[in-house]
C-alpha cells in the first residue's frame, strides 16, 4: 500500500463534495455531499493515525463520526420544515433572510 | 498485491458512488449511491487495520444516518415539480470542477510532501480495546464535549421538526 493513494482518495471525495455542494440546488445532494466531504476528512484522520502508528487519529475520527451523526439529525429536521413550509426542495426558494434588493442570480 | 487490489476495487466503488450521488437526477438514487460510497468507505477502515472504525461506520453512518436519510426522502413523498428545475446543472458541475481542481492540486502537494510511508502495526493496533484505552485516558474531555453535542442536536431537531402553529394555519 502506498501513502499517496490514500491521500488522492480523500482529496478526490472532498472535490467531488465541494462540487456537489456549489453546482446543485436539490437539499438531499447538499446534504449527502456536506457528509461526503466530512467522511473523507475521517478517511484522511485514520491513514494518518496508521501512518504515525498511533491510534489518537482513529479516536478523533471516532468523534467526528458523532459529529456526523448530530449534524444529519439537524439537517433533515430543516429539511422536513422547510418542505412542509413551503412545497419545495430548492435551494433556491428559500431566501426569507435575503435583503429586498438582494443580488439576484 | 492483494491488498492493492481491494484497494482499486474499493475506491472504484467509493469514487463511483459519490459521482452518481451529484449526478443522479432522482434523489433516491442519489441516496442510494451514496450507501454504496459509504460502505466502501468502510471497506477502507478495514483496509488500515481499524476494526472498530469499521464497525463504527457500518453502525453509525451506514446504518444510522444513511438510512434515516432514505426513510425521510420516501416519507416526504416528494412530486417532480418539487425538485429543482436544473436545467445547467452539467455546466455548473464542470466549471466548479475547474475551479477546485488547482486547490486539490495544492492540498495534493502539501500532504505527499510528509513523505510517509506504511510501517508493521503495533500489537492489537486498531481493536476495540487499544481504541477504548485511549479514548479513556487521552480524550476524555472531547468524549464529553461530544456527548453534550449529541443531546444539543437531538433537543434541536426535536424544536425544529415539531410541527407549530404555522403549519397548522397552511393546513385551514
Amino acid at each position: 500500500m502506498i501513502a499517496d493513494n490514500f491521500f488522492i482518495l480523500a482529496i478526490i471525495l472532498f472535490s467531488i463534495g465541494i462540487v456537489g455542494v456549489v453546482s446543485r440546488r436539490n437539499l438531499f445532494v447538499i446534504y449527502m455531499s456536506i457528509e461526503l466531504m466530512l467522511s473523507s476528512v475521517n478517511l484522511l484522520l485514520i491513514t494518518l493515525s496508521r501512518l504515525h502508528n498511533s491510534l489518537d487519529g482513529s479516536v478523533m475520527a471516532l468523534l467526528l463520526i458523532a459529529v456526523i451523526a448530530g449534524e444529519a439529525a439537524i439537517f433533515l429536521a430543516m429539511i422536513i420544515q422547510l418542505y412542509r413550509s413551503s412545497r419545495s426542495l430548492d435551494s433556491d426558494d428559500f431566501k426569507d433572510l435575503a435583503q429586498e434588493k438582494g443580488i439576484n442570480i | 498485491m492483494l491488498e492493492n487490489n481491494i484497494f482499486i476495487i474499493l475506491s472504484l466503488f467509493l469514487v463511483g458512488g459519490s459521482l452518481g450521488m451529484i449526478l443522479f437526477k432522482e434523489t433516491i438514487f442519489s441516496a442510494f449511491s451514496f450507501l454504496v460510497a459509504m460502505l466502501a468507505l468502510a471497506g477502507e477502515f478495514a483496509l488500515l487495520n481499524n476494526s472498530f472504525l469499521f464497525m463504527a461506520q457500518i453502525m453509525v453512518s451506514v446504518g444510522a444516518v444513511v438510512v434515516l436519510g432514505l426513510m425521510v426522502i420516501i416519507t416526504l413523498n416528494k412530486q417532480d415539480k418539487n425538485l429543482p428545475n436544473e436545467e445547467h446543472k452539467f455546466l455548473w458541475i464542470i466549471f466548479s470542477t475547474i475551479l477546485v481542481l488547482p486547490f486539490s492540486l495544492l492540498l495534493y502537494k502539501a500532504l505527499s510532501s510528509l513523505h510517509l510511508s506504511f510501517e508493521e502495526t503495533k500489537e492489537g493496533y486498531g481493536t476495540l480495546k487499544m481504541v477504548g484505552e485511549t479514548l479513556f485516558s487521552r480524550w476524555v474531555l472531547p468524549f464529553e464535549a461530544v456527548s453534550v453535542l449529541l443531546l444539543s442536536a437531538m433537543v434541536g431537531a426535536i424544536t425544529i421538526a415539531r410541527k407549530d402553529d404555522y403549519s397548522k394555519k397552511e393546513e385551514k
